[in-house]
């Protein structure tokens, strides 16, 4: 059954009030939400390789409207994002279906469509000041010592412009008070920002969120290696907690707010 | 319920970055970066991304203003065009052209900034055009 199959069905049986899927604009594709109104436009439902973070779409079009019953057209990186927000309460798994899509290729998945099948080109600067977009970690630490990485990630932060693109277009990132914009923390209306402090505050805040859909990287107009950032700030979560964001609907071991208290209530040691 | 993606263009500056707005209900909620566009190819600066906030201000004006005894008075385009017209005529009538100057911007597209110029040295008669982002 091909896609539009699957999302006619979805909306001719009322299974979906709308869906968000792709569509070709001008040689452009972009998201577009296909209803019962619109069903003479699901012939041009498309996927290609352009992502959009459709799941942070689909938590706008819930705050707007609680109920509504949204069907979103998922790589693997949407459904991990899903995955997330189902544990952090931000959406209703009850009110959301996927049509799945190819995402990375495997054997079983030859075809892929996903704009991180093409390796990123670092330019000879880059490469001799910052960090490859195509090193990993064990490179990384391997290739330099500790003076040599600290001066190179400082070439990449110092980059930054501050735009908050990272933050933005961050599926999983749904705060309604978001710490970089806290007044102690990041100066407002100063830049450059303080470095390295604003890039890990919003790294030690994607330590348990971060899906790594790669999405902050895609928008990143500094070309700030975030995704090797994000990665490793996760391999430690998933050493000590054994938790990997969006791969289930297990809880987070940061979901502070839980069914019930862990913690015995003891009165505060006012000694200190 | 209704949801829509306007694809535009941004119109802090003569970058020209491509921008998606998402629109709930009528309103745009947020700007997204247009992924494949040549331009910003998916990036945007932080005005780009707050493209919407200017658009749903209170503060915006949505019809022209014409000072009458030093306070701003509401008036409909009309009367706007009219009355600057006017006093552009009178203007150029007693002090000469070259005592109008205009600025053009980075706001408005390649063809308005033509039209602008155009407007200046033949219409009113001066070569006094600059743009605003001509630091």
């Amino acid at each position: 059954m091909t896609i539009t199959h699957q999302v006619e069905q979805l909306i001719t049986q009322n299974k979906v009030d709308i869906f968000l899927g792709y569509k070709d604009l001008d040689g452009h594709l972009i998201p577009h939400s296909f209803t019962r109104d619109n069903l003479d436009e699901l012939s041009q439902l498309q996927v290609g390789e352009n992502r959009y973070s459709l799941e942070k779409i689909a938590t706008h079009l819930t705050e707007k409207h609680p109920d509504i019953k949204i069907g979103i057209i998922a790589r693997d990186c949407n459904q991990r994002a899903l995955n997330l927000l189902y544990v952090w309460n931000q959406l209703d798994p009850e009110n959301i279906e996927t049509v799945n899509v190819n995402c990375c290729p495997s054997p079983l998945k030859p075809h892929g469509d996903c704009s991180y099948l093409e390796p990123k080109q670092s330019g000879a600067y880059k490469r001799e000041h910052g960090i490859d977009f195509n090193m990993d970690a064990e490179t990384l630490m391997d290739s330099y010592d500790n003076t040599e990485r600290f001066s190179r990630w400082m070439y990449e932060f110092g980059k930054c412009i501050k735009c908050y693109g990272c933050r933005n277009i961050c599926p999983v990132c749904f705060c309604t008070e978001c710490s970089l914009e806290h007044p102690s923390l990041v100066e407002p209306g100063i830049l450059p920002v303080d470095i390295p402090i604003f890039h890990l505050v919003r790294a030690t805040h994607m330590a348990g969120r971060c899906i790594d859909c790669g999405l902050c990287e895609d928008a990143c107009p500094s070309h700030i290696p975030l995704r090797l950032l994000y990665r490793e700030v996760n391999k430690i979560v998933s050493t000590i907690f054994d938790y990997s964001p969006g791969a289930g609907m297990e809880k987070s071991p940061f979901n502070i707010i839980g069914d019930k208290v862990v913690l015995e209530p003891q009165p505060m040691d006012t000694k200190l | 319920m209704d949801c829509k993606f306007v694809p535009s263009v941004c119109s802090y500056c003569g970058t020209g970055c491509g921008v998606l707005f998402e629109v709930i209900d009528g309103k745009i909620n947020s700007t997204l970066p247009l992924k494949s566009y040549p331009v910003n190819q998916g990036k945007l600066c932080i005005k780009g991304w707050n493209l919407h906030e200017y658009i749903n201000s209170f503060m915006r004006l949505k019809t022209p203003l014409i000072k009458e005894k030093g306070k701003f008075q509401k008036a409909t385009w009309d009367e706007a065009i009219d009355y600057s017209a006017k006093k552009f005529q009178t203007i150029k009538q007693e002090f000469g052209p070259d005592s109008i100057g205009v600025l053009v911007s980075a706001k408005i597209t390649n063809e308005e900034n033509y039209l602008a110029q155009k407007f200046t040295r033949a219409v009113i008669g001066t070569n006094n055009v600059d743009h605003c982002a001509r630091l």
